[in-house]
Protein backbone atom coordinates (compact mmCIF):
# COMPACT_ATOMS: atom_id res chain seq x y z
CA UNK A 1 0.00 0.00 0.00
CA UNK A 2 0.71 3.90 -0.23
CA UNK A 3 2.47 5.74 2.80
CA UNK A 4 4.35 4.23 5.72
CA UNK A 5 1.25 4.85 8.19
CA UNK A 6 -0.71 2.07 5.50
CA UNK A 7 2.67 -0.10 5.46
CA UNK A 8 2.48 -0.02 9.41
CA UNK A 9 -1.16 -1.19 9.75
CA UNK A 10 -0.39 -4.06 6.90
CA UNK A 11 2.45 -4.75 9.03
CA UNK A 12 1.04 -5.39 12.32
CA UNK A 13 -2.49 -6.20 11.48
CA UNK A 14 -2.19 -10.02 12.24
CA UNK A 15 -0.43 -8.45 15.92
CA UNK A 16 -3.33 -6.63 16.59
CA UNK A 17 -5.95 -9.18 15.82
CA UNK A 18 -4.16 -11.65 17.47
CA UNK A 19 -4.81 -9.08 20.61
CA UNK A 20 -8.75 -8.58 19.23
CA UNK A 21 -9.04 -12.44 19.21
CA UNK A 22 -7.20 -13.28 22.07
CA UNK A 23 -9.79 -15.21 24.40
CA UNK A 24 -9.43 -13.40 27.79
CA UNK A 25 -9.50 -9.67 25.13
CA UNK A 26 -12.40 -11.38 23.72
CA UNK A 27 -14.42 -12.16 26.47
CA UNK A 28 -12.94 -8.27 28.47
CA UNK A 29 -14.75 -6.51 25.31
CA UNK A 30 -17.83 -9.09 24.96
CA UNK A 31 -18.74 -9.05 28.56
CA UNK A 32 -16.59 -7.28 30.78
CA UNK A 33 -14.41 -7.93 33.80
CA UNK A 34 -14.45 -9.01 37.11
CA UNK A 35 -13.66 -6.62 39.84
CA UNK A 36 -10.57 -8.31 40.71
CA UNK A 37 -9.06 -9.08 36.98
CA UNK A 38 -9.50 -5.46 35.86
CA UNK A 39 -8.22 -4.19 39.32
CA UNK A 40 -5.11 -6.40 38.35
CA UNK A 41 -5.47 -5.13 34.49
CA UNK A 42 -5.57 -1.32 35.72
CA UNK A 43 -2.31 -2.09 38.02
CA UNK A 44 -0.27 -3.36 35.06
CA UNK A 45 -1.62 -0.62 32.99
CA UNK A 46 -0.68 2.19 35.40
CA UNK A 47 3.15 0.55 35.31
CA UNK A 48 2.63 1.44 31.60
CA UNK A 49 1.10 4.97 31.78
CA UNK A 50 3.73 5.88 33.92
CA UNK A 51 6.64 5.28 31.90
CA UNK A 52 4.74 6.48 28.55
CA UNK A 53 6.23 10.10 28.89
CA UNK A 54 9.86 8.97 30.11
CA UNK A 55 9.80 6.80 26.87
CA UNK A 56 9.24 9.57 24.99
CA UNK A 57 11.38 11.68 26.60
CA UNK A 58 14.60 9.01 26.18
CA UNK A 59 13.54 8.80 22.42
CA UNK A 60 13.23 12.92 21.92
CA UNK A 61 16.28 13.65 23.30
CA UNK A 62 18.31 11.24 20.97
CA UNK A 63 16.02 11.68 17.71
CA UNK A 64 18.82 13.39 15.25
CA UNK A 65 18.03 16.66 13.50
CA UNK A 66 17.04 15.11 10.43
CA UNK A 67 13.76 13.91 12.06
CA UNK A 68 12.91 16.66 13.76
CA UNK A 69 9.57 16.86 13.39
CA UNK A 70 9.15 13.63 15.13
CA UNK A 71 11.07 15.62 18.59
CA UNK A 72 8.57 18.34 18.23
CA UNK A 73 5.49 15.43 18.00
CA UNK A 74 6.79 14.00 21.08
CA UNK A 75 7.13 17.29 22.91
CA UNK A 76 3.63 17.89 22.04
CA UNK A 77 2.53 13.99 22.59
CA UNK A 78 3.51 14.33 26.02
CA UNK A 79 1.90 17.05 27.64
CA UNK A 80 -0.87 16.14 26.07
CA UNK A 81 -0.55 12.96 27.84
CA UNK A 82 1.02 14.69 30.89
CA UNK A 83 -0.69 13.26 34.53
CA UNK A 84 -2.79 10.80 32.80
CA UNK A 85 -1.44 7.66 35.31
CA UNK A 86 -3.83 9.81 37.78
CA UNK A 87 -6.76 8.46 35.32
CA UNK A 88 -5.83 5.49 36.16
CA UNK A 89 -4.89 5.98 39.96
CA UNK A 90 -8.78 7.52 40.19
CA UNK A 91 -10.29 4.67 38.46
CA UNK A 92 -8.37 2.04 40.90
CA UNK A 93 -9.31 3.82 43.67
CA UNK A 94 -13.16 3.79 41.97
CA UNK A 95 -13.02 0.16 42.17
CA UNK A 96 -10.96 -0.10 45.82
CA UNK A 97 -8.05 0.40 45.27
CA UNK A 98 -6.19 2.98 47.39
CA UNK A 99 -3.38 5.17 45.20
CA UNK A 100 -1.37 4.89 48.00
CA UNK A 101 -0.78 1.38 47.54
CA UNK A 102 0.52 2.27 43.86
CA UNK A 103 3.72 2.46 44.46
CA UNK A 104 4.06 -1.40 46.51
CA UNK A 105 2.69 -2.84 43.20
CA UNK A 106 5.28 -5.52 41.90
CA UNK A 107 4.45 -5.16 38.08
CA UNK A 108 4.17 -8.75 36.05
CA UNK A 109 6.90 -9.92 33.91
CA UNK A 110 5.34 -8.76 30.64
CA UNK A 111 5.10 -5.13 31.68
CA UNK A 112 8.20 -4.45 32.97
CA UNK A 113 9.57 -6.69 30.12
CA UNK A 114 7.58 -4.04 27.98
CA UNK A 115 8.81 -1.35 29.33
CA UNK A 116 12.15 -2.51 29.49
CA UNK A 117 12.28 -2.98 25.64
CA UNK A 118 10.56 0.57 25.16
CA UNK A 119 13.35 2.28 26.76
CA UNK A 120 16.21 0.00 25.02
CA UNK A 121 14.60 0.46 21.47
CA UNK A 122 14.47 4.25 22.09
CA UNK A 123 18.60 4.33 23.24
CA UNK A 124 19.69 1.32 21.57
CA UNK A 125 17.83 0.85 18.62
CA UNK A 126 16.52 3.80 16.64
CA UNK A 127 14.90 6.21 18.95
CA UNK A 128 11.96 7.07 16.50
CA UNK A 129 10.63 2.90 17.33
CA UNK A 130 8.94 5.47 20.11
CA UNK A 131 6.26 5.63 17.49
CA UNK A 132 5.64 2.48 17.25
CA UNK A 133 4.41 1.91 20.60
CA UNK A 134 2.46 4.82 20.85
CA UNK A 135 0.62 3.01 17.79
CA UNK A 136 -0.02 0.37 19.45
CA UNK A 137 -1.12 1.40 22.42
CA UNK A 138 -2.96 4.16 20.60
CA UNK A 139 -4.88 1.39 18.66
CA UNK A 140 -5.76 -0.32 21.61
CA UNK A 141 -6.94 2.49 23.27
CA UNK A 142 -9.04 4.17 20.67
CA UNK A 143 -10.15 1.14 18.92
CA UNK A 144 -11.18 -0.96 21.72
CA UNK A 145 -11.31 1.14 24.34
CA UNK A 146 -14.65 2.51 24.01
CA UNK A 147 -16.49 -0.84 23.74
CA UNK A 148 -14.11 -2.26 26.67
CA UNK A 149 -15.16 0.60 28.92
CA UNK A 150 -18.68 -0.65 28.00
CA UNK A 151 -18.53 -3.67 28.83
CA UNK A 152 -16.60 -3.16 32.32
CA UNK A 153 -19.23 -0.50 32.84
CA UNK A 154 -22.22 -2.72 32.65
CA UNK A 155 -20.65 -6.09 34.17
CA UNK A 156 -19.40 -3.37 37.30
CA UNK A 157 -22.12 -2.00 37.18
CA UNK A 158 -20.21 1.61 37.63
CA UNK A 159 -21.65 4.85 36.35
CA UNK A 160 -20.76 7.00 33.71
CA UNK A 161 -17.04 7.48 33.36
CA UNK A 162 -16.60 6.27 37.13
CA UNK A 163 -13.61 3.83 37.24
CA UNK A 164 -13.47 3.46 33.17
CA UNK A 165 -12.31 7.08 32.71
CA UNK A 166 -8.91 6.04 31.36
CA UNK A 167 -9.73 3.19 29.16
CA UNK A 168 -12.24 5.11 27.68
CA UNK A 169 -10.47 8.46 27.00
CA UNK A 170 -9.25 7.79 23.53
CA UNK A 171 -12.44 6.55 22.02
CA UNK A 172 -13.50 9.39 21.06
CA UNK A 173 -13.07 11.25 17.67
CA UNK A 174 -12.48 14.39 19.11
CA UNK A 175 -9.06 13.25 20.43
CA UNK A 176 -7.80 13.38 17.14
CA UNK A 177 -4.93 11.34 18.31
CA UNK A 178 -4.81 9.05 15.40
CA UNK A 179 -4.98 11.33 13.15
CA UNK A 180 -1.75 13.13 14.31
CA UNK A 181 0.05 10.07 14.48
CA UNK A 182 -0.58 8.97 10.90
CA UNK A 183 0.37 12.16 9.51
CA UNK A 184 3.91 12.11 11.71
CA UNK A 185 4.47 8.45 10.48
CA UNK A 186 4.02 9.59 6.93
CA UNK A 187 6.90 11.93 7.91
CA UNK A 188 9.50 9.28 8.74
CA UNK A 189 12.11 8.28 6.28
CA UNK A 190 14.52 5.66 5.82
CA UNK A 191 14.24 2.10 6.70
CA UNK A 192 16.03 1.50 9.77
CA UNK A 193 13.61 4.07 11.54
CA UNK A 194 10.51 2.19 9.79
CA UNK A 195 11.90 -0.95 10.69
CA UNK A 196 12.26 -0.36 14.16
CA UNK A 197 8.83 1.72 14.18
CA UNK A 198 7.49 -1.74 12.95
CA UNK A 199 9.24 -3.39 15.64
CA UNK A 200 8.02 -1.92 18.04
CA UNK A 201 4.19 -2.04 17.64
CA UNK A 202 4.87 -5.97 16.96
CA UNK A 203 6.11 -5.83 20.48
CA UNK A 204 3.86 -3.74 22.12
CA UNK A 205 0.60 -5.69 20.67
CA UNK A 206 2.48 -9.09 22.09
CA UNK A 207 3.02 -7.67 25.23
CA UNK A 208 0.12 -6.22 26.01
CA UNK A 209 -1.94 -9.18 24.81
CA UNK A 210 0.12 -11.19 27.35
CA UNK A 211 -0.39 -8.74 30.37
CA UNK A 212 -4.38 -9.01 29.30
CA UNK A 213 -3.55 -13.20 29.34
CA UNK A 214 -2.15 -13.15 32.39
CA UNK A 215 -4.16 -11.18 34.62
CA UNK B 1 -10.49 -37.43 -3.33
CA UNK B 2 -7.73 -37.37 -5.65
CA UNK B 3 -4.56 -35.14 -4.72
CA UNK B 4 -2.29 -34.61 -7.60
CA UNK B 5 1.19 -34.61 -8.06
CA UNK B 6 3.33 -32.22 -6.84
CA UNK B 7 4.18 -30.83 -10.01
CA UNK B 8 1.62 -29.38 -11.29
CA UNK B 9 -0.18 -26.00 -10.67
CA UNK B 10 -2.57 -27.12 -8.31
CA UNK B 11 -0.93 -29.40 -5.79
CA UNK B 12 1.12 -26.14 -5.79
CA UNK B 13 -1.67 -24.06 -4.78
CA UNK B 14 -2.79 -26.57 -2.43
CA UNK B 15 0.74 -26.99 -0.98
CA UNK B 16 0.77 -23.27 0.23
CA UNK B 17 0.90 -22.57 3.94
CA UNK B 18 -2.82 -21.26 4.82
CA UNK B 19 -3.50 -20.01 7.68
CA UNK B 20 -7.22 -19.05 7.36
CA UNK B 21 -8.33 -21.11 4.21
CA UNK B 22 -8.80 -24.85 3.95
CA UNK B 23 -8.50 -26.15 0.42
CA UNK B 24 -9.92 -29.39 -1.08
CA UNK B 25 -9.15 -30.88 -4.85
CA UNK B 26 -11.47 -33.03 -6.24
CA UNK B 27 -10.29 -34.48 -9.25
CA UNK B 28 -12.76 -36.08 -11.52
CA UNK B 29 -14.78 -32.45 -11.67
CA UNK B 30 -11.66 -30.22 -11.36
CA UNK B 31 -13.23 -28.44 -8.53
CA UNK B 32 -11.36 -26.76 -5.48
CA UNK B 33 -13.34 -26.38 -2.29
CA UNK B 34 -11.89 -23.30 -0.38
CA UNK B 35 -13.38 -23.13 3.36
CA UNK B 36 -12.55 -20.19 5.11
CA UNK B 37 -11.92 -19.52 8.40
CA UNK B 38 -10.38 -16.61 9.90
CA UNK B 39 -11.17 -17.66 13.56
CA UNK B 40 -12.35 -16.71 15.50
CA UNK B 41 -14.26 -13.48 13.79
CA UNK B 42 -14.52 -14.55 10.45
CA UNK B 43 -14.47 -11.17 8.36
CA UNK B 44 -12.51 -9.99 5.37
CA UNK B 45 -9.47 -9.35 7.08
CA UNK B 46 -6.70 -7.85 5.51
CA UNK B 47 -4.54 -11.32 6.17
CA UNK B 48 -7.57 -13.09 5.02
CA UNK B 49 -8.36 -10.90 2.32
CA UNK B 50 -4.18 -11.63 1.02
CA UNK B 51 -4.84 -15.35 1.34
CA UNK B 52 -8.25 -15.44 -0.96
CA UNK B 53 -6.60 -13.25 -3.97
CA UNK B 54 -3.33 -15.73 -3.64
CA UNK B 55 -6.11 -18.62 -4.20
CA UNK B 56 -7.49 -16.38 -6.64
CA UNK B 57 -4.50 -15.78 -8.39
CA UNK B 58 -2.94 -19.12 -8.48
CA UNK B 59 -6.14 -20.27 -10.67
CA UNK B 60 -5.48 -17.45 -12.83
CA UNK B 61 -2.15 -18.84 -13.78
CA UNK B 62 -3.02 -22.36 -14.40
CA UNK B 63 -6.01 -21.82 -16.68
CA UNK B 64 -7.62 -25.08 -17.49
CA UNK B 65 -7.17 -26.56 -14.44
CA UNK B 66 -9.92 -25.55 -12.61
CA UNK B 67 -13.74 -26.24 -13.56
CA UNK B 68 -15.48 -25.20 -10.77
CA UNK B 69 -14.85 -23.33 -7.34
CA UNK B 70 -16.45 -23.80 -4.42
CA UNK B 71 -16.38 -21.38 -1.12
CA UNK B 72 -17.76 -22.15 2.38
CA UNK B 73 -17.41 -21.25 5.81
CA UNK B 74 -16.09 -23.97 8.21
CA UNK B 75 -17.21 -21.49 11.37
CA UNK B 76 -19.97 -23.01 12.88
CA UNK B 77 -23.24 -20.26 12.11
CA UNK B 78 -21.06 -17.56 10.23
CA UNK B 79 -20.35 -17.19 6.97
CA UNK B 80 -18.91 -14.20 7.23
CA UNK B 81 -19.25 -10.99 9.05
CA UNK B 82 -18.19 -8.97 6.26
CA UNK B 83 -15.78 -5.85 6.89
CA UNK B 84 -12.83 -6.29 9.65
CA UNK B 85 -14.85 -3.45 12.01
CA UNK B 86 -11.87 -2.64 13.88
CA UNK B 87 -9.72 -2.22 10.91
CA UNK B 88 -12.19 0.23 9.84
CA UNK B 89 -12.43 2.13 13.19
CA UNK B 90 -8.41 2.19 12.91
CA UNK B 91 -8.39 3.95 10.00
CA UNK B 92 -12.23 6.12 10.25
CA UNK B 93 -9.87 7.48 13.43
CA UNK B 94 -7.02 8.12 11.52
CA UNK B 95 -9.06 10.17 8.79
CA UNK B 96 -6.90 8.14 6.35
CA UNK B 97 -9.24 7.79 3.39
CA UNK B 98 -6.49 6.61 0.86
CA UNK B 99 -5.88 3.30 3.34
CA UNK B 100 -10.02 2.71 3.14
CA UNK B 101 -9.88 3.34 -0.63
CA UNK B 102 -7.26 0.26 -0.70
CA UNK B 103 -9.15 -1.60 1.77
CA UNK B 104 -12.12 -1.84 -0.67
CA UNK B 105 -9.84 -1.87 -4.04
CA UNK B 106 -8.91 -5.36 -2.14
CA UNK B 107 -12.11 -6.33 -1.90
CA UNK B 108 -13.42 -5.61 -5.30
CA UNK B 109 -10.83 -7.15 -6.79
CA UNK B 110 -11.99 -10.44 -5.37
CA UNK B 111 -15.28 -9.34 -6.73
CA UNK B 112 -14.08 -8.47 -9.78
CA UNK B 113 -12.53 -12.23 -10.41
CA UNK B 114 -15.71 -13.93 -9.30
CA UNK B 115 -17.75 -11.45 -12.05
CA UNK B 116 -14.94 -12.52 -14.69
CA UNK B 117 -14.66 -16.39 -13.77
CA UNK B 118 -17.15 -17.69 -16.36
CA UNK B 119 -13.97 -15.76 -18.68
CA UNK B 120 -11.37 -17.73 -17.41
CA UNK B 121 -13.17 -21.20 -17.33
CA UNK B 122 -14.60 -21.58 -13.97
CA UNK B 123 -17.83 -22.23 -12.60
CA UNK B 124 -18.08 -20.52 -9.29
CA UNK B 125 -21.06 -21.85 -6.34
CA UNK B 126 -21.19 -20.58 -2.48
CA UNK B 127 -22.93 -22.52 0.03
CA UNK B 128 -23.75 -19.94 2.95
CA UNK B 129 -24.90 -21.84 6.21
CA UNK B 130 -24.45 -18.92 9.00
CA UNK B 131 -25.14 -15.41 9.39
CA UNK B 132 -23.66 -13.06 6.20
CA UNK B 133 -23.86 -9.52 6.86
CA UNK B 134 -22.44 -6.50 4.53
CA UNK B 135 -19.66 -6.87 2.94
CA UNK B 136 -19.86 -11.04 4.01
CA UNK B 137 -23.25 -10.56 1.60
CA UNK B 138 -21.21 -8.50 -1.13
CA UNK B 139 -18.90 -11.18 -1.41
CA UNK B 140 -21.78 -14.03 -1.84
CA UNK B 141 -23.54 -12.46 -4.73
CA UNK B 142 -21.21 -12.51 -7.59
CA UNK B 143 -21.16 -16.26 -7.66
CA UNK B 144 -22.72 -18.49 -10.61
CA UNK B 145 -24.83 -20.36 -7.99
CA UNK B 146 -25.96 -19.31 -4.39
CA UNK B 147 -27.15 -21.53 -2.05
CA UNK B 148 -28.04 -20.63 1.50
CA UNK B 149 -29.33 -23.07 4.68
CA UNK B 150 -32.80 -22.49 5.62
CA UNK B 151 -32.04 -21.16 9.47
CA UNK B 152 -28.84 -18.41 7.53
CA UNK B 153 -29.68 -14.81 7.42
CA UNK B 154 -27.89 -11.85 5.65
CA UNK B 155 -28.11 -8.20 5.25
CA UNK B 156 -26.44 -5.18 4.97
CA UNK B 157 -26.50 -3.35 8.44
CA UNK B 158 -24.29 -0.29 7.14
CA UNK B 159 -26.82 2.32 7.03
CA UNK B 160 -27.27 1.72 10.43
CA UNK B 161 -23.68 3.42 11.71
CA UNK B 162 -24.39 6.10 8.63
CA UNK B 163 -22.29 4.06 6.07
CA UNK B 164 -23.34 1.98 2.99
CA UNK B 165 -22.03 -1.44 1.22
CA UNK B 166 -19.54 0.23 -1.05
CA UNK B 167 -18.05 -3.52 -2.42
CA UNK B 168 -20.50 -4.55 -4.95
CA UNK B 169 -24.17 -4.53 -3.29
CA UNK B 170 -25.58 -1.74 -5.04
CA UNK B 171 -24.18 -3.20 -8.98
CA UNK B 172 -25.03 -7.15 -7.96
CA UNK B 173 -28.51 -6.85 -6.19
CA UNK B 174 -29.86 -4.31 -8.64
CA UNK B 175 -28.77 -6.66 -11.70
CA UNK B 176 -30.45 -9.78 -9.93
CA UNK B 177 -33.51 -8.27 -8.03
CA UNK B 178 -34.22 -4.86 -9.35
CA UNK B 179 -33.82 -1.02 -8.41
CA UNK B 180 -36.60 -1.61 -5.95
CA UNK B 181 -34.83 -4.35 -4.02
CA UNK B 182 -31.64 -2.69 -3.77
CA UNK B 183 -33.27 0.29 -2.40
CA UNK B 184 -35.65 -2.10 0.27
CA UNK B 185 -32.09 -3.78 1.41
CA UNK B 186 -29.54 -1.18 0.95
CA UNK B 187 -31.21 1.52 2.58
CA UNK B 188 -33.03 -0.63 5.22
CA UNK B 189 -30.47 -2.38 7.10
CA UNK B 190 -33.00 -4.68 7.45
CA UNK B 191 -31.93 -8.97 7.50
CA UNK B 192 -33.88 -11.44 5.85
CA UNK B 193 -34.46 -14.86 5.61
CA UNK B 194 -32.73 -17.72 2.99
CA UNK B 195 -36.33 -17.75 1.47
CA UNK B 196 -37.14 -14.05 1.57
CA UNK B 197 -33.77 -13.64 -0.13
CA UNK B 198 -34.94 -16.63 -2.44
CA UNK B 199 -38.32 -14.32 -3.57
CA UNK B 200 -36.62 -11.90 -4.29
CA UNK B 201 -33.96 -13.70 -6.72
CA UNK B 202 -30.63 -13.24 -4.99
CA UNK B 203 -30.02 -16.73 -3.84
CA UNK B 204 -30.99 -19.61 -6.15
CA UNK B 205 -31.37 -22.07 -3.69
CA UNK B 206 -32.77 -22.84 -0.18
CA UNK B 207 -31.77 -26.35 1.53
CA UNK B 208 -32.79 -27.42 4.81
CA UNK B 209 -30.30 -27.31 7.42
CA UNK B 210 -27.20 -30.40 7.15
CA UNK B 211 -28.38 -30.65 3.09
CA UNK B 212 -26.28 -27.65 1.83
CA UNK B 213 -23.28 -30.19 1.50
CA UNK B 214 -25.61 -32.50 -0.95
CA UNK B 215 -26.96 -29.72 -3.02
CA UNK B 216 -23.55 -28.37 -3.54
CA UNK B 217 -22.62 -31.95 -5.06
CA UNK B 218 -25.48 -31.93 -6.86
CA UNK B 219 -25.54 -28.42 -8.34
CA UNK B 220 -21.72 -29.49 -9.88
CA UNK B 221 -22.44 -32.52 -11.27
CA UNK B 222 -25.39 -31.62 -12.68
CA UNK B 223 -23.43 -28.10 -14.56
CA UNK B 224 -20.48 -29.58 -15.06
CA UNK B 225 -21.26 -31.88 -17.82
CA UNK B 226 -22.82 -28.80 -20.16
CA UNK B 227 -20.44 -26.09 -18.51
CA UNK B 228 -18.85 -24.91 -21.76
CA UNK B 229 -22.28 -23.82 -22.69
CA UNK B 230 -23.17 -22.69 -19.30
CA UNK B 231 -19.74 -20.39 -18.86
CA UNK B 232 -20.39 -19.10 -22.17
CA UNK B 233 -24.08 -18.52 -21.21
CA UNK B 234 -22.69 -16.94 -18.30
CA UNK B 235 -20.74 -14.37 -20.06
CA UNK B 236 -23.55 -13.62 -22.36
CA UNK B 237 -25.61 -12.67 -18.91
CA UNK B 238 -22.77 -10.39 -17.77
CA UNK B 239 -22.76 -8.47 -21.79
CA UNK B 240 -26.65 -7.67 -21.01
CA UNK B 241 -26.37 -6.92 -17.47
CA UNK B 242 -22.92 -5.08 -17.60
CA UNK B 243 -20.63 -4.40 -14.03
CA UNK B 244 -18.02 -2.57 -14.75
CA UNK B 245 -14.30 -2.17 -12.47
CA UNK B 246 -14.46 1.19 -12.74
CA UNK B 247 -18.21 1.44 -11.38
CA UNK B 248 -17.34 -0.73 -8.53
CA UNK B 249 -14.05 1.51 -8.03
CA UNK B 250 -16.01 4.86 -7.29
CA UNK B 251 -18.37 3.29 -5.92
CA UNK B 252 -15.44 2.24 -3.08
CA UNK B 253 -14.43 5.71 -3.40
CA UNK B 254 -17.88 7.26 -2.26
CA UNK B 255 -17.50 4.56 0.55
CA UNK B 256 -14.08 5.38 1.52
CA UNK B 257 -15.57 9.04 1.43
CA UNK B 258 -18.75 8.69 3.19
CA UNK B 259 -16.69 6.57 5.92
CA UNK B 260 -14.57 9.60 6.85
CA UNK B 261 -17.42 10.98 8.15
CA UNK B 262 -18.38 8.84 10.42
CA UNK B 263 -18.58 10.12 14.04
CA UNK B 264 -17.87 8.67 17.58
CA UNK B 265 -21.64 7.85 17.51
CA UNK B 266 -21.68 5.66 14.38
CA UNK B 267 -18.47 4.59 15.40
CA UNK B 268 -19.85 3.38 18.77
CA UNK B 269 -22.52 1.76 16.66
CA UNK B 270 -19.93 -0.65 15.30
CA UNK B 271 -18.32 -1.46 18.23
CA UNK B 272 -21.71 -2.75 19.65
CA UNK B 273 -22.00 -5.05 16.05
CA UNK B 274 -18.60 -6.08 17.05
CA UNK B 275 -19.08 -6.66 20.34
CA UNK B 276 -21.85 -8.67 19.27
CA UNK B 277 -20.31 -10.89 16.75
CA UNK B 278 -17.78 -11.13 19.79
CA UNK B 279 -20.90 -12.83 22.17
CA UNK B 280 -21.85 -15.08 19.19
CA UNK B 281 -18.00 -16.42 18.77
CA UNK B 282 -17.94 -17.31 22.31
CA UNK B 283 -20.99 -19.52 21.81
CA UNK B 284 -23.89 -16.64 22.98
CA UNK B 285 -27.01 -17.92 21.33
CA UNK B 286 -27.64 -13.76 20.57
CA UNK B 287 -24.80 -12.25 17.92
CA UNK B 288 -24.35 -9.62 15.39
CA UNK B 289 -28.25 -10.29 14.08
CA UNK B 290 -29.90 -9.71 16.92
CA UNK B 291 -27.73 -6.85 18.02
CA UNK B 292 -28.49 -5.65 14.70
CA UNK B 293 -32.24 -5.71 15.55
CA UNK B 294 -31.73 -4.00 18.54
CA UNK B 295 -30.18 -1.42 16.72
CA UNK B 296 -32.47 -0.75 14.22
CA UNK B 297 -35.01 -0.39 17.53
CA UNK B 298 -33.15 1.97 19.13
CA UNK B 299 -32.96 3.93 16.29
CA UNK B 300 -36.64 3.73 15.40
CA UNK B 301 -37.78 4.67 18.89
CA UNK B 302 -34.87 7.57 19.12
CA UNK B 303 -36.48 8.82 15.76
CA UNK B 304 -40.11 8.10 16.27
CA UNK B 305 -39.64 6.08 12.87
CA UNK B 306 -41.86 3.48 11.28
CA UNK B 307 -41.68 0.83 9.21
CA UNK B 308 -39.84 -1.78 11.74
CA UNK B 309 -43.07 -4.87 11.71
CA UNK B 310 -40.79 -6.51 9.78
CA UNK B 311 -38.68 -7.23 12.75
CA UNK B 312 -40.90 -9.18 14.83
CA UNK B 313 -40.87 -12.00 12.23
CA UNK B 314 -37.61 -12.53 12.02
CA UNK B 315 -36.98 -12.86 15.72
Amino acid sequence: MGDFFMALVESTDQARRDFETHPVALGAVADGLSVERYRKLLLELYQIVWHFNPVCAAAASRIPDSHRQVRYFLYRHMQEESGHEQWVGNDLEAIGVASATLPSHRPSASTLAVIGYNYWTADRRDPCSVLGMMYALEVIASVYGGAFASAVRESLLLVGDRGVSFIGSHATMDTEHMVHLREILNTVEGDSARQAIVESALVNFEFVTRIFAEI
Amino acid sequence: MNVPRPDSGIPGLLARPYRFLRLEWTSDLALLRVRTCVTPIQCFSLAGIAEMQRVLDDISLNPGLVRHLVVSSDVTGVFNFGGDLSLFSLLVRAQDAESLRLYGRKCIDMVWWLETAAQRGVHTTVLVQGDTLGGGLESVMPFHKVIFERSAQAGFPEVLFNLFPGMGAWHYTIRKAGFAVANDMVLSGKLFTAEQLYRRSLVDLVVDDGRGEAALDHVVRSIDPRLRGTLVALQGQRLAAPITYESLSATVDLWAEAALALTTRDLRLMERLARAQVRKVGGADEGALHEIKRIELDTAWGEERTGITEWTTLG
